[in-house]
């Protein structure tokens, strides 16, 4: 349950995953995420909203994908601490550093 | 008789002669006994107890809240990740209700057919705004 990525080399999104690349789906993926945002508030219809929700979903799943091949161990190391420890960010500490010190947040 | 046998004094004429035995104090009496307080009165003033109460209380609560800024630091840093990636969340969420309520608007156009008049599925309020379905059958298996 703790995998990156299945056996097609697409990442799943689960909830250790998100937790753990949280932080650059923050800096990386804010346009596209506060245009959601902004689309829901003006309108909370699902059904109009979907065009941005797919660009969000896509810039969050590109960067996963991203993120995993350029750091994989720290990675990986990471996401099953944060499922072992079901995303609690202060039981991971050396493994969130390993992983921002191998794929750093800018 | 017993008495007797043992105050016995040689020559006594009756049992009214035989010397007194008693319990009684040695000679020259006992030693004073002390039985007048003597607390002392040295030690930590009032001002001073009170001060070193009032310190350890403060040092206390300047503690408590060293720990409650680090406390909240790791809160903070919690609620910015769920911040981060409810966009994404949000959106698998409306794709998924998008397919349901199209097959649940198919399935009432199919049920309410024969209904003049009828439009189908859309809003049962007034206000103009999206509200989401309130039953809670689109979900059986949550409800």
């Amino acid at each position: 349950m703790a995998d990156v990525v299945d056996a097609a080399g697409e990442p799943i999104p689960t909830s250790s995953v998100l937790m753990a690349a949280a932080k650059h789906i923050e800096i990386n993926c804010m346009p596209e995420n506060v245009e959601f945002l902004k689309c829901k508030k003006k309108d909370p219809n699902p059904e109009k909203c979907l065009d941005k929700g797919r660009q969000a979903t896509r810039c969050a799943l590109g960067l996963l994908k991203d993120l995993y091949q350029r750091c994989k161990e720290p990675m990986e190391g990471y996401v099953g601490c944060m499922y072992y420890h079901t995303n609690e960010f202060d039981l991971c500490r050396k493994q969130q550093q390993a992983f921002e010190k191998a794929c750093p947040l800018e | 008789m017993t008495e007797s046998v043992i105050r016995n004094k040689p020559g006594m004429a009756s049992v009214k002669d035989m010397p007194i035995l008693q319990d009684g104090p040695p000679p020259g009496g006992f030693a004073p006994v002390r039985y007048a307080r003597r607390i002392p009165n040295k030690g930590p003033s009032a001002m001073a107890i009170f001060l070193a109460a009032f310190g350890a209380f403060s040092y206390g609560m300047y503690q408590v809240g060293k720990g409650n800024k680090i406390r909240r630091a790791l809160k903070e840093e919690k609620y910015a990740a769920r911040r981060a990636i409810l966009p994404v969340l949000q959106a698998e969420e409306d794709e998924r209700f998008v397919k349901e309520w199209k097959k649940y608007l198919e399935y009432e156009a199919e049920v309410m057919k024969d209904v003049p008049g009828w439009k189908v599925g859309e809003n049962v309020y007034n206000s103009g705004r999206w509200m989401p379905p309130a039953t809670g059958e689109l979900r059986p298996e949550v409800w």
